[in-house]
């Protein structure tokens, strides 16, 4: 992770788990790396995105859901239609239990810049908003 | 080796770290689930929430070891909340304070070490969130913030209930 002057970036964190999700924005406002709303569920994460503009978003999905295909993917399918007060084209990273041919390819689709994977850990959920910083000023 | 020195304002110390009422208590969920945290995040075998009392250091939280406390002469957390900052040890056997200590020579044989000072409302130092490993090691600014993040979360739990939280 680049060191970095404080950033203006508003980002959104989507995770279920306190500690994981207090961590990364705890820490993220102590590098400077911009503002992070925290949201521990979809409805919680849904509310924001329709409130507010995000600069970028990291999501967990939640893999155990009762859907069809096993996973859900309605915000970024919020995002990406626009139907968020944010850019339909801001980076999106998605954080997944597992990996399957499917879900990625679906992924690819929506245009999701990160796939991370099980073990989450703050450093790496960290390195993925500063990489939508270096995005934003390419 | 080096014993820690005694903090100038032990007594009140003290009297704060027992006000707690939490030394000798059973383990809690909410505070395993920190070190677990810990020693997932960083990849070390040993993560602790070690608590400094008159003559020892009792550990509310372990992983990756089996003792629950050692005397405070030969402990390193008793170094580290002598100072405001994380005390960052790449390697044990390097460093003259440490090389000798009988948890460096023998089991659990620390080589890495990193606390970060527990520090109460009050301005206390009670203890450490600490990470241990057997190979020598470092860690880097993200990775010390994201301790200190982790130690600010544990001190806001030791302010909670205990029963509230686990509810």
């Amino acid at each position: 992770m680049p060191e970095q002057a404080v950033s203006t970036l508003k980002m959104l964190l989507v995770e279920p788990e306190t500690l994981l999700r207090r961590t990364v924005s705890l820490t993220a406002r102590t590098l400077g790396l911009g503002q992070i709303h925290e949201a521990a569920s979809m409805p919680a994460a849904e509310r924001l995105l329709r409130e507010q503009a995000f600069h970028g978003a990291v999501i967990s999905i939640d893999c155990s859901t009762a859907t069809e295909r096993g996973y859900d993917l309605a915000l970024l399918d919020l995002v990406r239609e626009g139907q968020s007060s944010s850019d339909a084209g801001i980076p999106i990273a998605v954080m997944a239990d597992h990996a399957t041919t499917e879900l990625l390819r679906e992924l690819r689709t929506r245009d999701v810049t990160r796939v991370i994977l099980k073990p989450f850990r703050a450093r790496v959920l960290l390195d993925a908003f500063a990489e939508f910083e270096a995005q934003r000023k390419k | 080796m080096l014993a820690p020195a005694i903090p100038d304002d032990e007594p009140d110390r003290l009297a704060a770290l027992r006000e707690l009422l939490i030394l000798d208590t059973p383990p809690e969920e909410r505070l395993d689930k920190i070190v677990q945290f810990a020693s997932v995040e960083f990849n070390v075998p040993i993560a602790l929430v070690s608590l400094v009392d008159s003559n020892r250091q009792w550990f509310k939280a372990r992983i990756g070891l089996d003792a629950c406390e050692t005397s405070r002469e030969i402990s390193f957390c008793g170094h580290a909340i002598l100072q405001p900052d994380i005390l960052l040890i790449p390697d044990a056997l390097a460093d003259p304070r440490f090389a000798d200590n009988p948890l460096v020579t023998g089991g659990p044989m620390i080589r890495f070490y990193a606390g970060a000072p527990v520090v109460l409302p009050s301005g206390f130092a009670i203890g450490t969130l600490c990470l241990i490993d057997t190979q020598p090691r470092t860690l880097d600014q993200v990775e010390l913030t994201i301790l200190s993040s982790l130690r600010d979360l544990l001190v806001e739990e030791l302010g909670k209930p205990a029963e509230a939280s686990n509810a």
